[in-house]
């Protein structure tokens, strides 16, 4: 895949402990424009919170994080405009149960893109399309199946014309008949040229999609590289013994 | 959705059945109850030598009350009610064996039922007078004054015999002089308006003998007389508080009361009695000369659907501020508990929540009004919203905070990564389903909250409750009015059960 050499994420020294607990030890990085970034490591490594720092779900003990030379971490920076551009897919769908699946998509855009109704719902409409849910529209969440379910909350992320999609463990929560029908949706929509960051446990899905894998471990980059690189030659015992356990 | 009320929901002949198996359950009580008006043995009770031993009923506070308890040294049981009607009626029912009252209200107790007598032998001679406030020196010598004059002239005995005697009952209905002006003030009055015939409620307007005497005062000092009913027991901190200017209730000058209170010279004269059972048999009326006697009478059922409105009013102003506040509370504590900031907000409203909670309702009302309200002239039934609001708005704002809390966190995230703040976040995504979640709660609490209301007579509001009192010390049948209350109540909080239900049912039709 071409590598867009504008930056549109960076992260200095970033830390991030909870009490006494340090989960992130200073984590510094770039994520370019169009990139597939999978971040991968052992359970409790900090990948999660890595991700959800990023948007600043989690607020971060130290360091500097910027998008698009915007430093969201600066009490100054009005995060919930920043937001709008970065958005997020959660392990567990958390899709609004109260509201139908077209309102689900259309909130965003209407109250705080500023669309009409009208505008809105023809593109939800269109993104639903693009997954095979139109049909869905005037359902309610309970009515879905999980895979469903996430591919709703794909769309939901992809009608506020995000610049960059964070994926939280998208698969891990779905029965295994669901994995696929999600993974293709993020398949396709990493062949859109879209910046995505996704922390997973697909390791099929980072080899054929991902532009760059990083393995977190105790709370900083232990090795990053090509999905080649990474499964191909692995240099770090710990990725080595991570990679022994997972494949 | 994780729970359910009790109620069948929005089926409409459901509800119908149920009302109808509720008014069948209520007539068939009705029956019962007035089926069982057996007879009781005569009182042993002669003499005052008697009193040694027997179980005396008496009006909390009043000077019957404390000559009884003379003779609990010897033995005697002292049973305190409310009411002097409730007295009377624990008289009836072989609970007491004498009930030591004054003699005017006594009389006019026996006079429905056949069943009691006086006993002739008089028990105490007592003067009756105005209560006033120690530091009001001025007012009582002008009272005073006032009072000798009316006294002088014949205007008190006048009001007497129109209301004593059998021959002049009736026949001087006090007049006030047309050409009074009455630019010095008013004269805030405290009664107890269940003492015929010094003071009573007689359609729908407080008379009798200490009205008119304070009336005709009034009439000389150039004043208007603004009169508050309320507890026999409350008028003296009435008083004191400054909510009224005089008590004047028929109120005799003890030194008890003189420890606390001063009083003006007395106005008349009275005497305790021992009321007792005779052994013969209250002729029982049949339902329907009772239903007559008890509702149609005199419009008494008028008392009823009067105390209905101010019922209705009260829990509806007090639902308001309850539900009102109430969100503000739990969103102003689980705000503080999801970012931890505003550690001293969330300790006021913890001890807010930790105080109204812990006291009683009653309480709570009685202080609003005689020590947070106690010097300002203002409507008891505002009080009572505002008491009843606060009251409520403790036990809400922790149901919404219960219903604020059963949310997942990640509808929260979800709310924020969108890009929308925490108040959007609040207001779409968390609000409309934690009020979902609450909504059987909270139409519990409404429910608990206009029964609550019923409390609302201590600070002399006429609501329904009292509406039923009322007419229970007009006729002395405790049964139809109390059963009549009842049903009211009881129909209203199934009308308001069957519409939360329906709300219920609607918002759970749009979403899981």
């Amino acid at each position: 895949m071409e590598k867009n050499n504008e930056v549109m994420i960076r992260v200095e020294g970033l830390k991030k402990s909870f009490g006494d607990l340090m989960v992130l030890n200073g984590i510094d990085t770039e994520i370019h424009k169009g990139e597939v970034l999978v971040l991968l490591g052992p359970s409790g490594c900090g990948k999660s919170t890595f991700l959800r720092c990023l948007n600043l779900l989690e607020e971060p003990t130290g360091g500097k994080i910027f998008l698009d030379d915007v430093e969201l971490t600066s009490p100054k920076t009005d995060i919930n405009k920043q937001r709008q551009k970065m958005m997020m897919v959660f392990q567990h769908f958390n899709l609004f149960p109260h509201k139908t699946i077209l309102e689900n998509l259309t909130i965003g855009p209407t109250k705080l893109l500023k669309q009409s109704q009208q505008e809105a719902d023809a593109k939800a409409l269109d993104l639903l399309n693009r997954v095979g849910l139109q049909d869905k529209a005037s359902a309610y969440p309970s009515q879905l199946s999980g895979g469903q379910k996430q591919r709703v909350a794909i769309c939901r992320a992809l009608a506020m014309d995000p610049e960059v999609i964070l994926f939280d463990e998208p698969t891990s929560a779905l029965d295994p008949e669901m994995v696929g029908e999600v993974l293709d949706v993020m398949k396709e929509l990493a062949h859109s040229g879209i910046t995505m960051i996704c922390v997973t446990h697909e390791m099929g899905f980072a080899r054929e999609v991902a532009s760059r894998i990083m393995f977190l471990d105790n709370g900083v980059i232990a090795e990053e590289g090509t999905p080649a690189e990474i499964f191909g030659n692995p240099k770090n015992p710990r990725l080595r013994d991570f990679l022994s356990k997972v494949l | 959705m994780k729970r359910k009320n009790g109620y069948p929901a929005g089926k409409n002949s459901a509800g119908k059945r149920f009302l109808a198996l509720f008014v069948l359950m209520t007539l068939l009580l009705v029956m019962a109850l007035s089926g069982c008006g057996k007879k009781v043995e005569a009182s042993f009770v002669k003499s005052t030598d008697d009193l040694g031993t027997a179980k005396i009923g008496v009006q909390l506070g009043t000077t019957g009350d404390i000559y009884a308890s003379d003779y609990e040294k010897e033995g005697a049981t002292i049973v305190k009610y409310g009411k002097g009607t409730d007295a009377i009626q624990a008289l009836k029912q072989g609970k007491v064996d004498c009930v030591i009252i004054d003699e005017q209200p006594a009389k006019a107790y026996i006079s429905g039922s056949p069943s009691l007598s006086i006993l002739d032998e008089e028990f105490v001679v007592e003067e009756y007078a105005i209560c006033i406030s120690k530091e009001n020196t001025e007012l009582k010598e002008k009272i005073n004054a006032a009072l000798a004059e009316i006294k002088e002239n014949g205007t008190m005995d006048k009001i007497i015999s129109n209301y004593i005697g059998d021959s002049t009952q009736g026949k001087y209905p006090y007049e006030s002089p047309e050409d009074v002006d009455r630019s010095n003030g008013v004269l805030n009055m405290a009664t107890n308006a269940e003492f015929k015939p010094y003071e009573y409620i007689e359609n729908n307007e407080i008379t009798g003998i200490d009205v008119d005497m304070a009336q005709a005062i009034c009439d000389v000092l150039g004043m208007e007389l603004k009169i508050t009913d309320m507890k026999f027991d409350s008028i003296i901190s009435a008083v004191q508080s400054g909510k009224a200017d005089v008590g004047v209730a028929g109120m005799t000058v003890t030194e008890d009361r003189l420890k606390s209170i001063d009083f003006t010279d007395s106005y008349t004269t009275a005497t305790q009695v021992i009321v007792v059972r005779n052994g013969k048999s209250d002729a029982i009326a049949d339902l329907k000369a009772k239903f007559y006697n008890n509702f149609i009478k005199d419009s008494r059922w008028q008392y009823l659907t009067y105390g209905l409105g101010t019922t209705l009013l009260i829990s509806f102003f007090a639902v308001i501020i309850g539900i009102v506040l109430g969100f503000l509370i739990a969103i102003g504590r689980s705000t503080c508990d999801m970012t931890g900031k505003a550690k001293p907000l969330n300790m006021i409203l913890k001890a807010y929540l930790t105080v109204i909670r812990g006291t009683p309702a009653m309480i709570q009302l009685l202080i609003i009004y005689y020590v947070v309200f106690a010097s300002s002239d203002i409507n008891p039934v505002l009080v009572a919203s505002v008491a009843f609001g606060l009251n409520s708005a403790a036990y809400i704002a922790e149901i919404v905070r219960g219903g604020i809390m059963s949310i997942d966190v990640g509808q929260f995230e979800a709310g924020r990564s969108l890009g929308f703040n925490y108040t959007q976040t609040m207001r779409y995504f968390i609000m409309p389903q934690a009020f979902k979640n609450v909504l059987p709660a909270l139409g519990n609490e409404f429910i608990v909250l206009l029964k609550e209301t019923s409390i609302s007579g201590y600070i002399g509001i006429r609501d329904l409750t009292r509406g039923g009192d009322i007419i229970r010390s007009n006729t002395y049948d405790p049964f139809m009015p109390l059963i009549a209350v009842a049903i009211i109540y009881l129909i209203i909080v199934v009308g308001l059960s069957s519409l939360v239900s329906r709300l219920e049912q609607k918002l759970k039709t749009d979403g899981r």
